[in-house]
């Protein structure tokens, strides 16, 4: 149960006991994912093939759904709305955190709306979306813009007020222009915290992307699935949500945190 | 937060009105005029989107239970209740078998290793996914709404309490170990208290996926409920109906959120150094909250 089965005996015997903990935890992390398929195929031959389908004809009908070239068609349809949508979020989220966190008054002005909106349901965004466009491509990028601006503008306000108060003073002291405050100072110091909402608001945006994309699309996973479902295919429903979560969990752990950590390595000092 | 950001501050000309209106509540009051506003806009441009004053009639009918014309009544508290017995219920056993999951899952090194990638799985299964399993497993009625709940609230609760669990000192664990104290005390008085922060941020995450997930299952699968009903007004194409049972929902889940959980997160976190507006901006905002607490019950 206890994480010290190193004994303190020297260095050779300490680095011999952390090799062999990471060996078990490797096997341990193996042993997770070999459980969790063969929990999940019991499961299914007790509940019966229809109603969980197991892992292996999971498997099957997603290896058939990329084979086929589908899953990269509304792969790329789902992933460039949420894209776009992202590119709106910036553009006034990115303005709005600024006026909050340089000015009081915008801030008692975005305040409510900005904390509102973390906490309404997916649901009524998906919904709205359909409701203004239909069905369309602008409903989903439109659900993301909305679910995305709050934490971009929280990230961008609270990012300004940590700005080094010492630039501002020094850049008043000799007298620079706003205009080169804004340019060497402000923007630069506001764009990591930019990126960390976008980063933030992906695992959410993608979600309700797609759930519009169930509401109102005709193309995209979220599409994919509301046909699936619609032909109550559990088989199909699984397959499809799985792979665009891989694929988004790949691009969120993977591509996004290595942009960020390299577009922003200055800031770091070059640490890592 | 406020005492040492680059605020920059507007002295009013001795202008009342002028310095009421760029007074915090001034710019708040503001902000809902303009949104007010921005919707009235909406509904001039956009033909399918209605009017505030329509949703406004809409939903004074279906609260006062008035006509909607011909024999179509309006009604609210029994769908309000429906949808609140099947969230009450599946938050509840997604928060017992949240904690349960959470202290196995914090508690070693190795059941981490083991069910950690499980749980990252299971947390990012959108909540509808569950709606249409649950729907095709239990057809239409009170189960799917629940399971819902259950399926997509578990895994928050779980992993805020296990982060929870990591961050008791190892120091405290090892003095248990070594004074040979048993599980069942252990738990008792070293790791429920040590979590009860953990299983309420988690718990508020539930509530607000759980929220989205009752709806979504009722949706598609129930023949009463607050889910239901907005559908049902989707589908008879009363776009006011439609906006205004959404209205509700919000509503619902936001004076939830900021009239109950919130106070009483803060009420817990009050020893903490961080302001409470910095609190709400963090706890509103952040997928997981990993925070320290005192003995504070959700």
């Amino acid at each position: 149960m206890t994480d010290t089965t190193a004994q303190p005996d020297g260095e050779l015997q300490a680095v011999r006991s952390a090799t062999s903990q990471r060996r078990w935890r490797t096997g341990a992390v193996v042993l997770g994912w070999v459980g969790f398929i063969v929990i999940w195929e019991l499961l299914s031959r007790i509940i019966g093939e229809v109603l969980l389908p197991g892992a292996f004809k999971v498997g099957g009908e997603m290896w058939d759904i990329v084979r086929s070239g589908l899953f990269v068609e509304h792969f790329l349809a789902s992933i460039g709305k949420v894209a776009l949508g992202f590119v709106w979020a910036v553009l006034f989220g990115a303005p709005i955190g600024f006026l909050m966190g340089r000015s009081r008054y915008w801030k008692a002005f975005f305040k409510d709306t900005v904390l509102v909106a973390g906490s309404i349901p997916g649901l009524a965004y998906a919904v709205m979306a359909l409701v203004i466009f239909g069905i369309s491509l602008w409903g989903p990028v439109l659900s993301v813009a909305l679910i995305s601006m709050p934490y971009i503008a929280i990230n961008v306000a609270e990012g300004l007020e940590g700005v080094d108060r010492k630039f501002l003073q020094m850049s008043q002291a000799y007298g620079r222009k706003p205009r080169d405050v804004y340019r060497h100072v402000l923007i630069p110091a506001i764009l990591p915290f930019v990126f960390a909402g976008v980063r933030v608001s992906f695992a959410i945006s993608w979600k309700v992307e797609q759930l519009t994309e169930v509401f109102g699309s005709n193309k995209g996973v979220g599409f994919q699935i509301r046909s699936a479902f619609q032909r109550f295919s559990v088989t199909e429903v699984l397959a499809w949500v799985l792979l665009f979560i891989a694929f988004m969990l790949l691009v969120e752990r993977v591509i996004l945190v290595r942009a960020e950590r390299r577009l922003f390595r200055w800031r770091t000092g070059g640490q890592d | 937060m406020t005492a040492t950001s680059p605020h920059v501050t507007r002295v009013g000309s001795g202008n009342r009105i002028r310095r009421a209106l760029t007074s915090p509540g001034g710019a708040r009051l503001t902000s809902y005029v303009a949104l007010l506003g921005a919707w009235f806009l909406l509904a001039m441009i956009e033909e399918r989107v209605p009017s505030p004053p329509a949703v406004a009639e809409f939903l004074w009918i279906e609260l006062t239970g008035g006509s909607h014309g011909g024999v179509l009544k309006g009604e609210w508290v029994e769908h309000i209740l429906v949808t609140m017995e099947r969230f009450g219920l599946g938050l509840l056993i997604a928060l017992v078998s949240g904690v349960a999951l959470g202290i196995i899952i914090g508690s070693s090194r190795y059941f981490y290793a083991l069910l950690n990638d499980t749980l990252l799985v299971f947390l990012a299964l959108p909540a509808v996914i569950w709606a249409f399993i649950t729907v095709i497993w239990f057809g239409i009625g009170w189960r799917a709404p629940v399971w819902t709940v259950v399926l997509a609230g578990a895994p928050f609760v779980a992993v805020n309490v296990s982060h929870g669990v990591q961050a008791i000192g190892s120091d405290l664990r090892l003095m248990s170990d070594s004074f040979g104290v048993p599980l069942a005390k252990r738990i008792r008085h070293l790791i429920l208290p040590a979590v009860t922060g953990y299983i309420f941020a988690g718990f508020r995450f539930a509530v607000i996926i759980g929220w989205n997930g009752v709806l979504l299952a009722e949706w598609f699968g129930a023949a009463e409920g607050v889910g239901w009903r907005t559908r049902y007004w989707y589908d008879a194409n009363r776009y006011q109906g439609f906006v205004g049972w959404i209205l509700l929902f919000i509503v619902i889940i936001v004076a939830l959120d900021r009239l109950v959980l919130t106070p009483l997160q803060r009420r817990a976190f009050r020893w903490r150094d961080l302001g409470s507006e910095a609190i709400e901006f963090q706890e509103a905002l952040t997928e997981e909250t990993l925070l320290p607490s005192d003995e504070h019950r959700s």
